[in-house]
C-alpha cells in the first residue's frame, strides 16, 4: 500500500516509528485489557470488580502500559489525519504538536491518577 | 518538511492506480475506525475517572446506565472497531516491512479473518447481555 508508506515523507520518522511501536504494545496490552473486561467479567463490571482486578500488579502494569501506549497512539493518529488535510504553516504545526503533547501528557497523569483510587 | 495534502496523495495514488478496491476501502475504514476510538478513548478515561472523581457509587450508577441492551451492542462494535484497527494495522505494518506486497489482498482477508474470529469469541459473550 502506497498510501501508508508515502506516510514516512510527510510526518517526520520518529512519529512514524513511534506510531509502529506502540501500534504493536497497545496489540498485546487491550487484547488483555479486553479479555480481562468484556470475556471474564462480561457482566460482572463495578467499583469492587476493577479493585479486584487492579489489586494483581501485573494487571495494573498492563493498563497503566496500555494507558501510555495508546495516548500516544490516538493523538499522533489524530496529527497523521490533520497533516492529511493540511495543516500549513510552520507555527501552526508546531502550536498544534505542542497542544497534542500538553493534551497527551494530561490524559496519562489524569488516568493514573484516577486508576490509583484502587491501588492506594 | 514539505507538506503533501490528502487530495495531492490521492491523486498521485490514482495514478499509480493504487486508491481504489480493497486498499483504498481499507485504508479509509482504518481512519474512520481510528477517529472514532481515539474519540472513545478520552470518554473511557473521564468515566473510569469518576471512580476517583464522584466515588464508587457514581462509577457503578454509570455501569448500570451501561447495561442497557442498545448501549452493550454500541460496546461490542467499539470491540469490533478495536479488531479491525489492530488486523489491518498488523496488514500496515506488514507491507511497511515489505512483507507480502504481492498478495496484499489475501493479506488482508487472512487478517479480517483472524478479526472476525477473535470477534466472534466476545460475540458468544456478548449476545447474552445485548439479546
Amino acid at each position: 500500500m502506497r498510501t501508508e508508506t508515502l506516510d514516512r515523507s510527510r510526518g517526520g520518522m520518529w512519529p512514524w516509528l513511534g506510531q509502529r511501536v506502540t501500534a504493536v504494545v497497545v496489540i498485546v496490552t487491550i487484547m488483555v485489557h479486553l479479555v480481562l473486561t468484556h470475556y471474564v467479567a462480561i457482566g460482572e463490571l463495578s467499583y469492587d470488580n476493577i479493585g479486584e482486578r487492579l489489586a494483581a500488579g501485573a494487571v495494573l502494569a498492563n493498563d497503566v502500559l496500555l494507558l501510555l501506549a495508546v495516548v500516544f497512539h490516538a493523538l499522533n493518529g489524530v496529527r497523521m489525519v490533520v497533516l492529511d488535510w493540511g495543516l500549513s504553516g510552520r507555527g501552526a504545526r508546531r502550536g498544534f504538536d505542542v497542544f497534542l503533547w500538553v493534551a497527551g501528557i494530561f490524559a496519562v497523569v489524569y488516568g493514573i491518577w484516577a486508576l490509583w483510587v484502587w491501588v492506594s | 518538511m514539505r507538506v503533501v495534502s490528502a487530495k495531492d496523495r490521492e491523486t498521485a495514488n490514482i495514478g499509480t492506480g493504487l486508491w481504489k478496491g480493497i486498499g483504498m476501502w481499507a485504508w479509509m475504514l482504518f481512519r474512520l475506525s481510528g477517529l472514532i476510538l481515539a474519540a472513545y478513548l478520552f470518554v473511557h478515561i473521564w468515566v473510569i475517572s469518576q471512580g476517583r472523581v464522584g466515588g464508587p457509587d457514581s462509577l457503578d450508577s454509570l455501569f448500570e446506565f451501561f447495561d442497557h441492551p442498545f448501549l452493550v451492542f454500541l460496546d461490542f462494535m467499539l470491540v469490533a472497531a478495536v479488531l479491525f484497527h489492530a488486523l489491518n494495522g498488523v496488514r500496515v505494518i506488514l507491507m511497511d516491512l515489505g512483507v507480502g506486497i504481492r498478495r496484499h489482498k489475501a493479506v488482508f482477508w487472512i487478517c479480517m479473518a483472524v478479526a472476525a474470529g477473535v470477534l466472534w469469541l466476545f460475540a458468544y459473550k456478548a449476545i447474552p447481555f445485548i439479546l
